[in-house]
């Protein structure tokens, strides 16, 4: 899958510690993003996201001025883009604040820069998804906003369930879903008990998206766990 | 509070049983000061042997000496009726004029239930005749009318008993009055001195019958108080100390292992420079590990870990910790194996899914650091005796039997108060203990039958 087009997002970065702003962002030039915009206090970060229009803000907690959940609070105002803290402050009330608040996901210091990149990759995948809808398997296409699969040239519509199925699948792509992040997925909070239906969606998903249905290569099971996507290209 | 009904019940014992001796006690005494009294002081048996002592000669009825002389040592005057006119035929000497001599049916009548002139008498009937005895005024009560209800006296066992019942019951109750004001104001104190065992504030009214013994206790919570709170306040400040530098080596490690890890990626830089980087990467990653462990160790160990306990699958939440072990595992050095039951999908229990996620993949984790040349990791879930038995076992270098003797007896060397110098073993499993014991639950270190380490943590459902 070609995610260029997201390291084109304007990332805006707020930090009160200068050297952890200069390594940040090199990590980011390492793996070319090149929209960055930095600030060390609050104040400075609403003043830059009024002109830089920011598509993905990464923000400290403690600032000098005030704390990053106020920040995001008031970023939020303007325009509504996904947020992503990185902290120190590793206490779990605090990621639940952050959580609480709207925040898309927290990252707790010290990091490594491939889990930093590979987060915001993920956030980036997410929130501007709609940019990229169609998927491509070994034996088929997804396009997520028509709901269909393409396979030899004949469109095969999904239902609900097996597009909800299939959309956590392919946001995790290449990665193990348990069972239970499927159905509750597919059937909402507390969804016990429904691995039978669950098992039944999985097959028709592969009637429709693999060449061959009983010998899937795309949707393949990992036994007692969950089930794995893997795309055309990885 | 079970000791106060026991006590109730052995004094209302002992005052039962000390009414009926008492009881007992008087009836023997009385039995014998009345058996002891009647063959002597009975008068009308006198009057039957003075009759007897009668005899009649040629110049009249004559009595013994012997018998004259016992009755005025008694100072009694006796007097001697014939049968047929009524008229005294013998008198004593010391017979007082105002004693008539002569008698009807009704003057005896009346003579033997009662008084002449106020000299109690008393008769004996012989051949002929009929004594009368006249004992001294005052020496003896007569009872005028010695008659009752018949029924009266046929049910008289009855009535006693039931008078005796009553008599009872009626000290009973007193007791019971008396001693609920006594208990009223022990119970307040019980109930003190039990709080106080479970390390509760107690302040009683210092009032009453023990109100001594309420002020000491009321002290002596005082005390303990302040002691727990010096405690706690001391605990706090070191959970809180150790959280400070957890979090500011947070930032700065941050920068390390940034730094590095670039280097480490950073291909233009001789091979040998960048394994060294990679190097800083991993050890940094070690300290960073320690840091979150070390936090956490110390707050569950001063109970400042916020423990939040709720209905939870744990199926589900173990399965979670094991996918993202498998995904973040690209080189497939080690493999996972779930042998959970394929059945067994729901298992609920009531657990803090955020800890029981952490021993778990502390657990996993455990396996990896330990087996660098790459191992198998077998996870099972159990329902065994209604508890929840989490197994992680390997088939890597295990331990020898020593070592788990050591790890499942001997405490940490972080909550250790002796000195120690062994070598100190890492947070991990001291954690997974911790966080078992919050839940109440234990863990089990053991071989494996894969060949290598097995930890099973068992929690109740």
């Amino acid at each position: 899958m070609d995610f260029n087009f997201l390291k084109q997002k304007r990332i805006l970065l707020v930090d009160d510690e200068q050297e952890l702003l200069d390594m940040v962002s090199s990590i980011f030039a390492d793996e070319g993003f090149c929209n960055l915009r930095m600030a060390k206090t609050m104040k400075e970060a609403l003043c830059i996201s009024e002109i830089f229009q920011p598509e993905l803000a990464i923000l400290d907690v403690m600032l000098p001025d005030g704390n990053g959940f106020d920040l995001m609070k008031q970023l939020k105002n303007t325009s509504d883009y996904p947020v992503l803290f990185l902290t120190a402050c590793g206490e779990d009330d605090d990621k639940f604040l952050g959580f609480g608040l709207g925040a898309d996901d927290y990252i707790v210091k010290p990091f490594l820069p491939k889990e930093l990149i590979y987060r915001v990759n993920a956030i980036l995948r997410r929130s501007y998804k709609g940019e990229n809808p169609i998927v491509k398997l070994s034996g088929s296409l997804i396009d997520f906003d028509c709901a269909e699969v393409i396979k030899n040239g004949k469109h095969i519509a999904l239902t609900a369930k097996e597009h909800d199925i299939l959309a956590v699948l392919y946001r995790n792509a290449g990665r193990i879903v348990t069972i239970d992040a499927l159905c509750e997925a597919a059937w909402g909070d507390n969804p016990f008990g429904y691995e039978n239906y669950l098992m039944a969606h999985i097959r028709r998903i592969r009637e429709k998206i693999e060449i061959n249905p009983s010998q899937p290569v795309s949707l393949v099971t990992i036994k007692g766990l969950g089930y794995k996507l893997l795309l055309e290209d990885k | 509070m079970k000791s106060v009904p026991k006590l109730i019940k052995r004094f209302v014992g002992i005052l039962m049983l000390s009414s009926f001796l008492i009881l007992v006690i008087n009836f023997t005494a009385l039995a014998t000061i009345a058996a002891t009294q009647a063959p002597n002081g009975s008068p009308w048996k006198t009057a039957e042997q003075a009759v007897e002592s009668i005899e009649k000669s040629e110049q009249g009825y004559i009595m013994s000496d012997k018998m004259i002389e016992e009755l005025n040592f008694h100072n009694v005057w006796a007097l001697y009726l014939d049968n047929t006119t009524g008229k005294c035929v013998w008198y004593s000497d010391n017979l007082p004029d105002t004693v008539p001599l002569e008698y009807t049916f009704s003057d005896i009548a009346s003579v033997t239930r009662g008084y002449i002139d106020g000299y109690p008498t008393f008769t004996g009937a012989g051949e002929n005749g009929l004594i009368i005895l006249g004992y001294p005024k005052d020496s003896y009560w007569k009872h005028m009318w010695p008659s009752w209800d018949y029924q009266f006296i046929a049910n008289l066992p009855k009535t006693v008993l039931v008078v005796l019942t009553l008599n009872i019951l009626v000290i009973f109750l007193i007791y019971i009055i008396a001693n609920t004001k006594l208990l009223k104001s022990v119970k307040p104190i019980a109930d003190g001195i039990q709080t106080l065992s479970t390390g509760q504030p107690v302040v009683l009214k210092e009032k009453g019958l023990l109100s001594e013994i309420s002020a000491n206790i009321n002290q002596t919570s005082e005390v303990l108080q302040s002691q727990n709170y010096q405690l706690k306040k001391k605990e706090t400040a070191r959970a809180n100390w150790i959280a400070g530098v957890s979090h500011d080596i947070r930032t700065p490690l941050s920068m390390v292992m940034g730094y590095a890890s670039q280097l480490e990626n950073n291909k233009q830089l001789p091979a040998e420079e960048r394994q060294k980087a990679g190097v800083i990467v991993k050890q940094s990653q070690r300290i960073k590990n320690l840091i979150n462990d070390l936090n956490l160790a110390s707050k569950l160990e001063y109970n400042m870990q916020p423990i939040h306990i709720e209905q939870i699958n744990i199926i589900s939440t173990v399965r979670q910790v094991v996918v993202d072990f498998i995904n973040l595992d690209i080189d497939g050095k080690y493999p996972i194996e779930w042998l959970t039951d394929s059945d067994l999908n729901t298992f609920i229990i009531k657990a803090d899914k955020d800890l029981i996620k952490r021993a778990v993949s502390n657990l996993i984790q455990n396996s990896i650091n330990h087996n660098a040349d790459g191992c198998t990791i077998y996870v099972t879930i159990k329902e065994c005796n209604k508890r929840c038995n989490i197994i992680v076992s390997d088939n890597g270098v295990g331990a020898t039997d020593k070592q788990i003797n050591k790890l499942n007896n001997s405490p940490h060397y972080m909550v250790c108060d002796e000195n120690t110098s062994e070598q100190c073993h890492g947070l991990g499993l001291l954690i997974v203990k911790q966080i078992a014991a919050a839940h109440q639950g234990t863990i089990e270190i053991r071989h494996s039958e894969y060949g290598g380490f097995e930890v099973k943590i068992c929690l109740p459902s």
